[in-house]
């Protein structure tokens, strides 16, 4: 897995334009659904680092929320019991 | 246009390995802090929250990512202990200082803007060049989102009695 890393030219501070598209529309597909009133063509790139900053934040308040519940949840578990099949029913 | 794609590459692992690793830090957690003693709640969130970056890191391939090792050494400073990484020999860094970073720029200016809050919200985003920075961005949402999948199903699990 390290190979990969070694692999990669030395040029890609300088990737062209046309990459940077490339990237933006990779990066654009991880998205959900942006209201994409324009044409689908033109990809805003600002309009797509915009929402995958929203994104980000969102998923970060998230992961806030469901510690928090988890944080409520793992307090009343019992050590043996239902939950260690919750665990197992996961892991499959 | 198919040289780009051999550079750029963004795989996630599955998502038991996400699974995998939280639970092994939550139970980690828990030997750590026996039910009964009077922690606070808000430091058991807060233990949680950092198990869950902590993990997610881990998971997502430890220290082969610029993200990734952001992340560790961040948390790895809060508790005061040294990360270690794999030495390898790497003909290229990926990091550069910012001011270096702000005389390469020749993008437009209102998309330097974006992705200067995106570095904002990207651990180790700082020393990244834009288009880096794009590759980053992309493998942690992939992250983020499938830990966020798994702390769902550990909630939803549990939360059915």
């Amino acid at each position: 897995m390290s190979n990969r890393r070694s692999r990669q030219s030395s040029n890609a501070s300088r990737i062209s334009d046309d990459q940077m598209i490339d990237l933006v529309s990779k990066l654009r597909q991880f998205l959900p659904e942006i209201h994409e009133r324009r044409r689908s063509d033109k990809v805003s790139a600002s309009k797509v680092l915009q929402e995958t900053c929203n994104y980000i934040r969102k998923l970060h308040r998230e992961v806030d929320n469901l510690s928090d519940r988890l944080s409520q949840l793992l307090d009343s578990v019992d050590e043996d019991g239902p939950e260690a099949a919750v665990i197992r029913s996961l892991l499959m | 246009m198919a040289s780009a794609d051999k550079l750029i590459n963004t795989d996630v692992p599955e998502k038991d390995v996400f699974a995998l690793h939280f639970l092994q830090s939550l139970s980690n957690l828990k030997t750590q802090n026996p039910l009964n003693s009077p922690a606070k709640s808000i430091d058991r969130v807060r233990k949680i929250k950092k198990a869950a970056y902590v993990s997610m890191a881990r998971a997502a391939g430890g220290t082969s990512r610029l993200w990734s090792r952001a992340l560790l050494r961040r948390a790895a400073k809060d508790d005061n202990k040294s990360v270690r990484f794999s030495r390898r020999k790497r003909k290229v860094t990926w990091k550069i200082s910012s001011k270096r970073r702000k005389s390469n720029n020749q993008r437009a200016p209102v998309v330097e803007e974006a992705a200067e809050r995106l570095r904002n919200l990207v651990p180790g985003g700082g020393g990244m060049e834009t288009s880096k920075l794009m590759e980053e961005t992309a493998h942690y949402i992939k992250c983020l989102s499938m830990q966020v999948k798994v702390m769902q199903c550990l909630v939803d699990g549990l939360s059915q009695k």
